[in-house]
């Protein structure tokens, strides 16, 4: 492949690998770093690259292996991370004078629980063991066949088929206790708490029916919820959205409150 | 003295002397060695597939001692050293009553053989030989959640 070819492809891939890992580190600057490394890595690679696998698959392994060795990416947060981190966001003026600014200045500064619902699951993923997070995104989120993922990672067919199951088994039981929005017992209703802080004029009960996942909870068929959550991963471009901004000021603070409460933990 | 039978139906087997008692379980698997051997040696995740077991605290390693609760005796929890390890194909864990041994071989069917048994006894085991429950019902469900739950993930695609 020439460098010129590359060039043009890797432009295509930039939009779908930035995304992958901001959801992998919930860190803007290290997902831009991650981004430039793998591209320089996969540049100064090429003549190793045989067209074997696809460039898509080639430079998400490189991109990968690359975030593996981020101190962010390997920081495991708690299942609860949403409870933490509220706590945090209410004695925190300044987070919502934040939020409110880039809510009323920003085009990408909408409240849509849709998007919530993405930022939610990067969240808590972020508490799956690495390989496990990982896998669910490649191929949930980013569509990759096992097969392909076999390749990203590095790692055995059986290993990629039990790493995507644990971490399935387990974010849907997460979710499952969790989410009021499948579960009338669920202890979580931030979406639908920040959509009233966000969207006070909006019936936000009118806007939760809308979504799918909402409308097929009753039925409780937990694997099909899951696929549907993973759905509206896909759907949303975490940096291009009309939510962008405000989701990632969101995680922004989500991850600084994280990182001071592991720090606390370690103590 | 007399061995287990073994079968790879999953029907579990007794075989009781005056000094000791061994129960076994065979069944065969559907699924990569690494994906039973990944299953038996995570401790954490041991209550998610197996309902036999309540929890496991610790790291099943060599030398590792973990914390054991089940179903079996939903009170007491078991303090085990893990004594053997040989990857994908041998796992061994007890205490001064006696070990538990699981294994895994490959057939040429391209499945596996799990077994499973525990030998308890001693001198003293006739003074308690009553008051420990029979481990046939609850082998034959572990072979059977780990048989499930191996093949449904083999089967993900």
């Amino acid at each position: 492949m020439t460098e010129e070819l590359f060039n043009q492809e890797f432009k295509g891939l930039a939009r779908p690998l930035k995304s992958f890992l901001l959801r992998m580190t919930a860190s803007l600057a290290d997902a831009e770093d991650l981004v430039h490394d793998t591209y320089l890595k996969a540049l100064n690679s090429l003549p190793t690259f045989r067209g074997e696998a696809s460039l898509k698959t080639w430079v998400f392994a490189i991109a990968s292996n690359l975030a593996k060795d981020n101190a962010r990416v390997q920081k495991r947060w708690s299942e609860n991370v949403t409870d933490i981190a509220k706590e945090a966001a209410l004695s925190n003026n300044q987070f919502f004078q934040e939020a409110m600014n880039i809510r009323m200045t920003s085009p990408h500064g909408q409240f849509e629980v849709k998007e919530h619902i993405a930022f939610c699951f990067t969240c808590i993923s972020k508490s799956l063991p690495l390989e496990q997070q990982l896998c669910v995104f490649l191929k949930e989120v980013y569509d990759f066949k096992v097969s392909e993922i076999v390749i990203i990672l590095g790692v055995t067919e059986a290993m990629v088929k039990y790493y995507l199951h644990t971490g399935r088994s387990k974010m849907i039981t997460l979710f499952e206790g969790r989410c009021a929005l499948i579960n009338k017992n669920g202890v979580c209703h931030q979406c639908s708490e920040l959509n009233g802080i966000f969207n006070p004029k909006q019936d936000t009960q009118a806007e939760l029916v809308k979504i799918e996942l909402v409308k097929e909870a009753e039925k409780g068929d937990k694997e099909h919820l899951f696929d549907l959550r993973m759905q509206i991963l896909r759907e949303i471009d975490p940096l291009q959205s009309k939510a962008a901004d405000l989701q990632l000021h969101h995680l922004e603070h989500n991850r600084q409150v994280m990182e001071k409460y592991l720090e606390k933990s370690t103590d | 003295m007399t061995t287990a039978s073994f079968t790879q139906n999953g029907k579990a087997s007794t075989v009781k002397t005056t000094f000791s008692r061994e129960t076994s379980v065979t069944i065969e698997i559907e699924a990569d060695p690494a994906i039973v051997w990944a299953l038996l040696t995570k401790a954490s995740d041991y209550p998610r597939w197996n309902s036999t077991v309540t929890a496991i605290e610790g790291t099943i390693a060599p030398g590792e001692k973990i914390k054991l609760k089940s179903t079996l005796d939903a009170k007491r929890t078991f303090t085990l050293q893990v004594k053997e390890v040989e990857v994908e194909k041998k796992l061994v864990w007890g205490d001064g009553q006696g070990n538990r041994t699981y294994t895994i071989k490959k057939n040429d069917r391209g499945s596996v053989v799990f077994s499973m048994s525990e030998k308890i006894g001693g001198f003293m085991f006739p003074l308690y030989a009553n008051m420990i429950p029979p481990f046939d019902q609850s082998f034959e469900q572990f072979a059977r959640d780990l048989k499930k739950e191996s093949e449904t993930i083999m089967r993900t695609k």
